[in-house]
């Protein structure tokens, strides 16, 4: 191994266990990690001034491709348009939590199937997984988890099943589209795939998955979230949907944005705007109409997690310019003797424990430049490969409290109201859950692509 | 000074607990310890049991997360719920007493604020130690020992400043040289020249 190699491995391991370790806020430690490997590796070991400027990317602004894009292109480095994308949702979704759209959401469908727990259960699940479709699985679960203690207290059922079900069902959801979950956002942009490629691939097994997920979910938690009111339930105790909407041109105007922020991200495969330009669209007209919120709204965006994906790519930027991840390839390659149901078997199961107990977005990021090159030395199709990734990364995050975001704000808001969460209660549902799952994609990637 | 709250760090075994409560009598002032579970517990709907088993103790990092101030760690959230708790009592502007949680830390944006530090000498919390929980001379010491880096690991993680570090508090002082009467008398004295000052 090369002393630039040795190096960025260094860098690599010590970010990851930093970020285990929380000790320092994960974002000082990537970008920490971004600055040693820029410096480190590239500057003094590697003495490759265009690698670095590669890996910043910066000039990938000015290329049409970034914003308009006709053909499918790689990118490399930092994953600016991951970022922007990012940025631009984070914006809207600000504007929509303060209109009050989300808990108006969640209110209007418990009333609608008129308050009764499983009705409630089952369509949460699913309103879970629609919704993480196309916002991040953050703020899905902050607002239904929170709308489901409050509809606990109210009905007398234990909150804790449904919450449960869904954050599974968010990260399910997450794993249908390429802007569900931060891993497809990585995966497409860095391997130029459309919103379609993902629904039709990833959103496929996702939509199977999830109606056994809600089968399976029924099954193992009836008893637990019956009601003690049974069915006798008092409808005009319950507060009125239209409470949570504390301003209704807000809401109506946030409504719209959503609206055509699906539609641009559904359609933009054929309209050739790439998500940088519809992140940066939707949050351009989220602060033109917020008026003198708009400033509010700019201080709300989580900031520190766009600059933990800025380190990140720069430290796997590090991996790939100093061959390392090749290596990895190469290892893959070996040890599945070249049996490319092994292969992918490896890529998906070995995603999904490492998801289970790391933080998804790094490995992603890591392995995308590997699958490349095992596509590349091995002759498996690269998207097949890439679909394998993404569900693996998605869906593995559900097996623990601390796989996935969401998981960590769901059980978080548990614990406040009340009801802590432990390793033991999330696992013992959620874990054989994720492992059905997983079975059903493996088979469905064997099945479809090979 | 109308308002005042004393928060009491200690270490296990030098009548901290003790000092804090005879304090909280001599003002007349509540105190929050013990009391601090069972608040939390009719908040929450726990049982004070479980939120014992929670109360000040560090985390198991390796199997903890946290994203965006949301953690997965029922130690975490207990303990945000009691600063929580702490900084609604002192936004009211009640006196109080409080013993433990970060609280010279958590509170020092509070002007009304007087952090005290409890320490001991080794041989001294050792006595107390054995006589109040019944236990020989080295399951005592093993005890202390034990409690003392529960205390200071859980400290350490929610706060910048170390544990027991003079610099965090007002006052520290050592119960072993004067008794703990005497440290009480003391501490009442320093106290009210705070609140007259």
């Amino acid at each position: 191994m090369t002393a630039a190699q040795i190096f960025a491995v260094i860098i690599f391991v010590a970010m990851f266990i930093m970020i285990v370790l929380d000790k320092i806020e994960r974002h000082y430690v990537t970008l920490g990690s971004g600055i040693l490997t820029l410096t480190v590796v590239f500057g003094i070991c590697l003495r490759d001034g265009k690698a670095i400027w590669d890996t910043l990317a910066i000039k990938g602004f000015a290329t049409k491709d970034f914003w308009y894009q006709v053909t499918e292109s790689e990118s490399k480095g930092i994953n600016w348009a991951t970022i922007l994308f990012i940025a631009g949702m984070m914006v809207m979704v600000e504007g929509m939590a303060k209109a009050g759209f989300f808990r108006w959401l969640c209110m209007k469908i418990a009333y609608l199937v008129k308050c009764k727990t499983i009705p409630i259960f089952i369509t949460f699940m699913i309103m879970s997984a629609v919704l993480s479709m196309f916002i991040d699985s953050i703020t899905v679960i902050m607002f239904l988890a929170a709308v489901t203690i409050e509809l606990a207290q109210l009905l007398k059922f234990n909150p804790v099943p449904m919450i449960l079900a869904e954050i599974f069902c968010a990260n399910l959801g997450g794993s249908a589209t390429m802007c569900g979950d931060p891993p497809n956002i990585i995966v497409g942009t860095s391997l130029g795939f459309s919103f379609f490629d993902f629904l039709t691939n990833t959103g496929l097994v996702a939509g199977i998955s999830l109606v056994v997920s809600v089968i399976f979910f029924y099954f193992v938690f009836r008893k637990e979230i019956a009601s003690e009111h049974g069915s006798n339930i008092d409808m005009s105790k319950f507060p009125n949907p239209s409470e949570a909407i504390t301003n209704k041109k807000d809401f109506a105007i946030s409504s719209v944005i959503f609206g055509m922020a699906v539609i641009l991200l559904i359609t933009h495969a054929t309209t050739h705007l790439t998500v940088a330009t519809i992140g940066l669209f939707i949050a351009v007209i989220t602060l033109f109409t917020s008026g003198k919120h708009a400033i509010e709204l700019l201080k709300k965006v989580d900031y520190k997690t766009l600059v933990f994906f800025i380190g990140l790519f720069i430290v796997v930027g590090g991996l790939e310019e100093t061959g390392i991840l090749e290596l990895i390839a190469d290892f893959i390659e070996k040890i599945s003797g070249g049996n490319t149901m092994l292969m992918i078997a490896i890529i998906l199961w070995v995603s999904a424990i490492a998801s289970a107990f790391v933080d998804n977005i790094p490995f992603a990021a890591t392995m995308v430049p590997v699958i490349q090159s095992l596509a590349a030395t091995s002759g498996v199709n690269l998207n097949t490969l890439a679909w394998a990734l993404s569900i693996g990364t998605d869906i593995g995050g559900s097996a623990t409290p601390i796989g996935a975001s969401a998981n960590v704000v769901g059980t978080s808001v548990a614990a406040k109201n009340g009801h802590p969460i432990g390793w033991g209660k999330y696992c013992r549902k959620l874990a054989p859950a994720t492992i059905i799952v997983l079975a059903i994609s493996n088979v469905y990637i064997i099945v479809r692509y090979l | 000074m109308s308002q005042f709250i004393i928060s009491v760090g200690r270490e296990f075994g030098s009548a901290g607990r003790a000092i804090a409560e005879e304090l909280a009598k001599r003002f007349n002032i509540p105190i929050y310890d013990r009391h601090l579970i069972t608040e939390i517990a009719e908040k929450t709907g726990l049982t004070p049991e479980e939120v014992e088993k929670y109360n000040e103790a560090p985390k198991l990092k390796i199997l903890s997360r946290r994203v965006n101030g949301y953690s997965n760690s029922i130690e975490d959230n207990i303990a945000e719920m009691q600063f929580e708790f702490l900084d609604e009592k002192a936004k009211s502007g009640e006196s109080f007493v409080v013993v433990g949680r970060c609280a010279e830390t958590k509170l020092r944006k509070y002007p009304a604020l007087i952090s005290l530090f409890i320490l001991g000498d080794m041989e001294e919390k050792i006595k107390r130690v054995m006589k109040i929980y019944e236990l020989s001379e080295e399951d005592a010491k093993s005890f202390i020992a034990k409690k003392d880096k529960k205390r200071k690991r859980y400290h350490n993680y929610h706060c910048s400043g170390h544990w027991g570090d003079s610099r965090l508090y007002d006052l520290s002082i050592n119960s072993s040289r004067l008794g703990i009467d005497k440290t009480i008398d003391i501490l009442e004295q320093y106290i009210n020249s705070r609140i007259n000052k």
